[in-house]
């Protein structure tokens, strides 16, 4: 159940975020989770509501957008989405890649008046 | 009106992280993060690992417990600095509680630094603490599809201990398919087959940790 630390953190930010911005009500917050993070959308919902209750965010939309896993081959350079964790080139079959998208973390933006 | 942030969520624990691992490195402590689900034998491991490392190098211990002292107990009998978070309910260990745990320590006079993470194999991945680097454990009761459940944890791992090997005869653990997915997982990843209660594999384990230990 790390929803609940991530959550907590998130309302951290966006708290400061709107005192520096001097909103008086945020609206919508929007967040990024990599595939990989495993992150639950339900459970981190529910964590949310429960951290942000009575802050400025209190009654803010949250829109959480997963991003999906996307390796680089080291070797042929292509990119490619496995559907499973298979962290092998499908193009040519090196296991030399690197993680271009799915463990993510972050918060991308919030809306406010 | 929108505000961009683009700041990972997580940045307050990535930061007190970096100033662990910066004081960690002058100091030469090797900090090394065990994550692996409940049961699978961490700290049985650690303390075959005591057994053969702690009379050369000063160790200490970091045990990350929801609730009591249990496993920093069973390491007393090492005479080593053991410091016992109990996270109370929280799933995985963060930089702030390792902070805090570290000014018991005298960092000074340690060579290696064990944090025993609370038993989960999701939560703790996205916490980082400052370590060396993450050894991932799995028990071979647990079964074989573990690599493919918890990707994260054995794409961030230095190495894996598959534990329990003497109880395969008991399980289904299909060891090919194991190893079919850990090559799809991560293929470069070492992996090491031990049994922590019989001692089976550990001699082989310690010595690749030492390695890691004086080349880090």
């Amino acid at each position: 159940m790390h929803e609940l630390a991530i959550a907590e953190n998130l309302v951290n930010i966006v708290k400061d975020v709107a005192a520096g911005e001097k909103l008086s009500k945020v609206t919508k917050v929007t967040v990024c989770f990599g595939k990989m993070v495993q992150v639950v959308p339900d459970l981190f919902e529910t964590a949310f509501r429960a951290a942000v209750a009575d802050t400025v965010a209190g009654d803010a939309e949250l829109d959480i957008e997963v991003l999906p896993l996307k390796i680089r081959c080291n070797t042929c350079n292509t990119v490619t989405g496995p559907e499973d964790y298979c962290f092998v080139c499908s193009a040519c079959g090196s296991s030399d890649i690197e993680i271009e998208s799915g463990r993510e973390l972050y918060v991308k933006s919030i809306e406010g008046e | 009106m929108e505000i961009k942030i683009m700041k990972n969520i997580l940045d307050r624990n990535q930061n007190k992280a970096g100033e662990i691992r910066e004081l960690m490195r002058e100091n030469k402590v090797c900090m090394i993060n065990l994550i692996s689900s409940p049961g699978a034998g961490k700290t049985t491991l650690l303390e075959r690992l005591c057994e053969k490392l702690a009379g050369r190098y000063r160790t200490g211990v970091i045990e990350g417990d929801v609730t009591t002292d249990r496993d920093a107990r069973r390491l007393q009998r090492f005479n080593i600095p053991i410091v016992v978070i109990n996270t109370g309910g929280g799933c995985h260990l963060d930089s702030h509680s390792i902070s805090k745990a570290l000014t018991h320590f005298d960092l000074k006079n340690l060579d290696i630094l064990f944090v025993e993470n609370v038993g989960n194999l999701i939560c703790p991945t996205s916490f980082d603490l400052g370590e060396s680097f993450r050894l991932a454990v799995v028990s071979t009761t647990e079964g074989d599809d573990k690599p493919a459940k918890y990707p994260m944890i054995f794409r961030q791992a230095k190495a894996l201990v598959l534990n329990k090997t003497d109880l395969i005869p008991y399980t289904n653990f299909n060891i090919e398919s194991f190893r079919n997915d850990l090559k799809k997982l991560n293929a470069s990843l070492p992996l090491f087959k031990v049994s922590a209660t019989k001692g089976d594999g550990i001699n082989e384990f310690a010595r690749w940790l030492e390695e890691q230990i004086i080349n880090s």
